[in-house]
């Protein structure tokens, strides 16, 4: 009987111990973190696991009572209720910071999700593109090569017709890529 | 608890008081995070944890003292600190809407 009630006194006190080691390390954290957003998820900690493990330890202490149901629901009771006033402190923090971009960045999902898509679709017009100029180039090549069996032919003439064709092609150019679109 | 066993009484009491010392000094922890917290979101914060350990403080002293009723107010603390949460981020939302009002109106 005797072994017994030190059992139960040692797991007992390792429990509240564990529990005291968790507050330990939250309030650590609590004052090595630099923003608030940062300093609530240690916080957080202790709320549920702290106060959770020193209860379990004391409820292994008092034994098989109405005492240690309180306990019980307490822990229960916390559970629930941590979470939801750490959601209200991060709404009240992250509505009434001024300088938020100093702390952290902002991400519109539904946004970035349409840059995804338009910058997916643009690489594709991107490639046809380019599929597109190797040909006019080859096109401008020959046309080059005719222009100047053409100057050979005629100087001064040559040169108008030369500029206007030039922008006839800069025009169909320009045709393609609509199209392309 | 003890039982008339030889030192186990006392050792109970040692690990009661060890725990209550400590849970002490991290109160006097929070309290100075709350004072130099830069942001009113800090002092909820660290107003919460101190609420935290003052439970488990009460809930000790109920086991060490014999007292079942204690942890009773525990509950009822757990209750009160929930709520103090709650309404403390309503106003300070409520404080910064109206001013962030005021200043629009003075802007315009």
């Amino acid at each position: 009987m005797e072994v017994i009630e030190w059992i139960r006194f040692l797991s007992g006190a390792l429990f509240l111990l564990c529990g005291l080691l968790i507050f330990l390390i939250e309030m650590v954290g609590v004052f090595r973190f630099k923003y608030v957003l940062n300093r609530m998820h240690a916080a957080a900690m202790g709320d549920t696991l702290g106060i959770a493990s020193s209860l379990i330890g004391l409820m292994i202490i008092s034994g098989w009572n109405f005492t240690s149901l309180k306990l019980f629901c307490i822990i229960v009771f916390l559970w629930f209720s941590s979470p939801t006033s750490s959601h209200l402190i991060a709404r009240l923090e992250v509505a009434t910071d001024e300088n938020r971009n100093e702390h952290y960045k902002t991400i519109n999902l539904d946004e970035r999700a349409k840059e995804n898509r338009e910058s997916e679709e643009g690489r594709k017009e991107e490639a046809d593109r380019e599929s597109e100029e190797g040909r006019k180039e080859e096109a401008d090549r020959e046309s080059e090569v005719r222009r100047k069996k053409e100057e050979s032919r005629e100087n001064t003439e040559g040169r108008k017709s030369d500029g206007r064709r030039e922008n006839a092609s800069r025009g169909n150019g320009k045709a393609d890529r609509a199209d392309g679109k | 608890m003890g039982k008339g066993i030889p030192g186990l009484d006392q050792a109970y009491h040692v690990l009661f008081t060890v725990v209550l010392v400590i849970l002490a000094v991290m109160i006097i922890l929070c309290l100075i995070r709350a004072i130099i917290g830069p942001r009113i979101a800090d002092r909820i914060v660290a107003t919460n944890m101190m609420g935290t350990i003052v439970m488990v403080i009460i809930a000790t002293l109920a086991i060490m003292l014999k007292e079942g009723y204690l942890v009773d107010i525990c509950i009822i603390y757990a209750m009160i600190s929930f709520l103090a949460v709650i309404v403390l981020t309503k106003v300070y939302m409520g404080v910064y809407r109206e001013k962030k009002e005021e200043e629009g109106d003075g802007s315009h």
